[in-house]
């Protein structure tokens, strides 16, 4: 399946335009500081507690980072992201903070404002420092309780706060809505791809994505004919089918909140047993493994990311597959937060085998995979383009190296960072959905 | 009284008061602070295996990141093995620690005794000097890291010159080495040597947190 040059262009020209009209939020550096201490004191709990009292301060952590392997900048080790936050806890919360606090600087505007850059740009999120610590620190629940604190003190970059102040208000991402996505569940209609929409009761609710809507159709027309194939009793929800979570991705927690709860309203009204989650990693995060904390009670329903849910049906035998690839070879892509984050790293590889697929395995794979480079929204931020783009190079070495025809992953974001990193470069390996890969080998 | 008297007696105890003390207050004052119960489904209910397990692979080679990490890794394994024998078999330490436990057992050639002791020095000198070269650990070190590394050297070197009596009175140099060792201790609870302790509850919930996610950790 290829995806059409011409949306792919319109929506990086879109992105160009991001955050241009946001006014400025007018906030004193004296309260963004008072801000960004209210979040880390609301945040900070006993584990992160003890993992920065732990932190020997080895710098191992910086050898995990992508950037710090493209740049060698010794600003993007991991443990020197969170040292705002480190301060903080040692001047307010740790034990030991009367003995620490006249010796421990304390924040200023100035130093959220330098680690903005550090933690939205210089970092996505993407916790394969959390595997190389030796003391078993997880930096990337550190470096996420920063990027709270900068949306508290209102640091979020403008690419990012267009976005998520619109999900927030608007309930659309990209511009994306109910409208949209009827036009779009229309149009599959009428290529013969019944998409239910609003079922009032079913058993399983898809979700989508703003991104699938606008340019990876495929996906979603991929996952209707699994689901049809099956026989299964499923809809897409207009009020509640974005799975994008710009809170979680920005730091918003109101944000967050609001886009999980969406969801689980909507879902639970129909009656749902089974939330299928589209081929987002960070969407699955949020869900899977936040959502019932930001509703504050356990979820209703099971959620699971679309490949996990193939993965069942294929071993229970209820779906067929026909090994039909023409011996082509692909590598998989594990995106950060569906892998590393969230456990499904199997399953999409024995789906890749079952189609028959010479399967190859990248040197970084599973939990200690390297990021796409732009996952947890920074594939939006412009200023950090130069950035991805060097962080890209250590994928297209590893992709290379396995000498595989195509790059297969489960993520629309990851997919999108990884076309325009290969658009810029002029490196022409095709970055397929894994559903789509799943949907067109349908056993009759 | 005695430079060593000093040293063996109102010394010795304050420092230990001030370790003990200082260890648990620092500990249970982290693991106090409130966390919010995970409310997500875990895939496997195994977090207290996964825990253990991470305790364990942690302190092991791992594929993909040891080529990267391997200085830091084999020197690490090597000064904290060359500190243990130091410590644990000098036979005038094991006097020690029999006199306070009321039990000892064998120790080890005191030839062997020095090398371990030399090589921990080596090692902590090297490390050190690459906290004041590499660029990384410049930029992130504090003064708790050199204070940290010094108050470890200083007992070796005072150790060792009791043992070579070099440089001064035997009792001089012994009450000085027992000295510097409650320097070590007093320090402890403030500084990043607190990581002996806290290394285990952070690797362990490492492994739970992950582990509950499916992921080795």
């Amino acid at each position: 399946m290829s995806v059409d040059n011409t949306a792919f262009q319109e929506f990086r020209a879109s992105i160009d335009k991001l955050g241009n009209e946001l006014p400025d939020d007018g906030l004193t550096g004296e309260e963004r500081v008072r801000r960004a201490k209210n979040t880390f004191m609301q945040k900070l709990d006993s584990g992160m507690a003890v993992d920065l009292e732990t932190c020997i301060h080895c710098g191992m952590c910086a050898e995990a980072c992508h950037y710090f392997e493209a740049t060698q900048d010794e600003k993007y080790a991991p443990v020197y992201k969170v040292e705002p936050l480190r301060r903080f806890y040692r001047r307010e919360l740790s034990p030991m903070r009367w003995l620490f606090r006249p010796f421990t600087r304390d924040l200023t505007a100035e130093d959220l404002e330098k680690w903005q850059e550090l933690v939205y740009e210089g970092c996505t999120g993407c916790g394969r420092c959390d595997m190389m610590c030796p003391m078993g620190i997880n930096l990337s629940t550190l470096i996420n309780v920063m990027r709270e604190g900068l949306a508290s003190a209102g640091l979020v970059p403008a690419e990012l706060r267009a976005l998520q102040t619109e999900q927030r208000d608007e309930a659309t991402v990209f511009g994306v809505g109910a409208d949209q996505l009827r036009e779009l569940v229309e149009r599959m209609g009428q290529q013969g791809i019944d998409v239910p929409l609003d079922k009032s009761q079913c058993d399983v609710v898809v979700l989508t994505t703003a991104i699938e809507i606008l340019l990876f159709s495929d996906a979603l027309a991929a996952t209707a004919k699994i689901l049809n194939q099956l026989g299964a009793n499923w809809t897409l929800l207009s009020k509640g089918f974005e799975a994008t979570n710009l809170g979680l991705i920005s730091g918003d927690e109101i944000t967050q909140r609001k886009a999980t709860a969406r969801i689980v309203e909507q879902a639970t009204g129909c009656g749902a047993k089974i939330v299928i989650l589209p081929e987002t990693g960070h969407a699955y995060q949020a869900l899977r493994w936040e959502g019932a904390n930001e509703v504050d009670e356990a979820l209703p329903f099971e959620v699971l990311a679309i490949s996990e849910f193939i993965a069942r049906e294929y071993d229970a035998g209820r779906l067929k597959l026909k090994a039909s690839a023409n011996g082509r070879s692909v590598t998989y892509h594990d995106p950060c937060r569906l892998g590393r984050h969230g456990g499904v790293i199997g399953q999409p590889r024995q789906l890749l085998e079952a189609l028959g697929l010479d399967f190859r395995e990248a040197d970084s794979n599973g939990r200690e995979n390297y990021c796409c480079g732009g996952g947890c929204g920074e594939y939006v931020i412009n200023r950090s383009a130069p950035l991805r783009q060097k962080a890209f190079e250590i994928k297209k070495r590893e992709f290379d190296a396995t000498d595989a025809d195509e790059v297969v992953t489960s993520c629309a974001n990851c997919r999108v960072n990884l076309m325009i990193g290969a658009s810029n470069a002029g490196w022409q390996k095709p970055v397929e959905s894994l559903v789509g890969k799943v949907a067109a080998s349908l056993a009759d | 009284m005695t430079l060593l008297d000093f040293a063996r007696g109102p010394a010795l105890q304050w420092s230990l008061i001030i370790l003990v003390f200082g260890v648990l207050w620092r500990i249970t004052g982290s693991m106090l602070i409130m966390a919010k119960k995970d409310l997500s489904k875990p895939r496997r209910n195994t977090a207290v295996r996964d825990g253990f397990a991470t305790i364990a692979r942690r302190s092991l080679p791992e594929h993909q990141f040891e080529k990267k990490i391997r200085f830091q890794h084999y020197t690490g394994y090597a000064w904290h093995i060359a500190l243990f024998i130091s410590v644990l078999f000098f036979g005038p330490h094991i006097l020690f620690f029999e006199s306070v436990l009321g039990f000892g057992w064998p120790n080890l050639p005191n030839s062997i005794i020095l090398v371990t002791g030399a090589i921990a020095l080596a090692i902590l000198i090297a490390l050190l000097i690459r906290r004041t070269s590499h660029p990384v650990l410049r930029l992130i070190s504090n003064a708790d890291d050199y204070i940290s590394i010094i108050v470890v050297i200083v007992p070796i070197i005072t150790g060792i010159l009791a043992f070579a009596h070099l440089g001064a009175r035997y009792e001089t140099l012994l009450a000085i080495h027992l000295l510097s060792v409650e320097a070590l201790f007093v320090w402890f609870p403030f500084g990043k040597l607190i990581h002996t302790a806290l290394t285990f509850p952070s690797r362990f919930q490492a492994g739970s947190t992950f582990g509950r996610r499916g992921v080795k950790a």
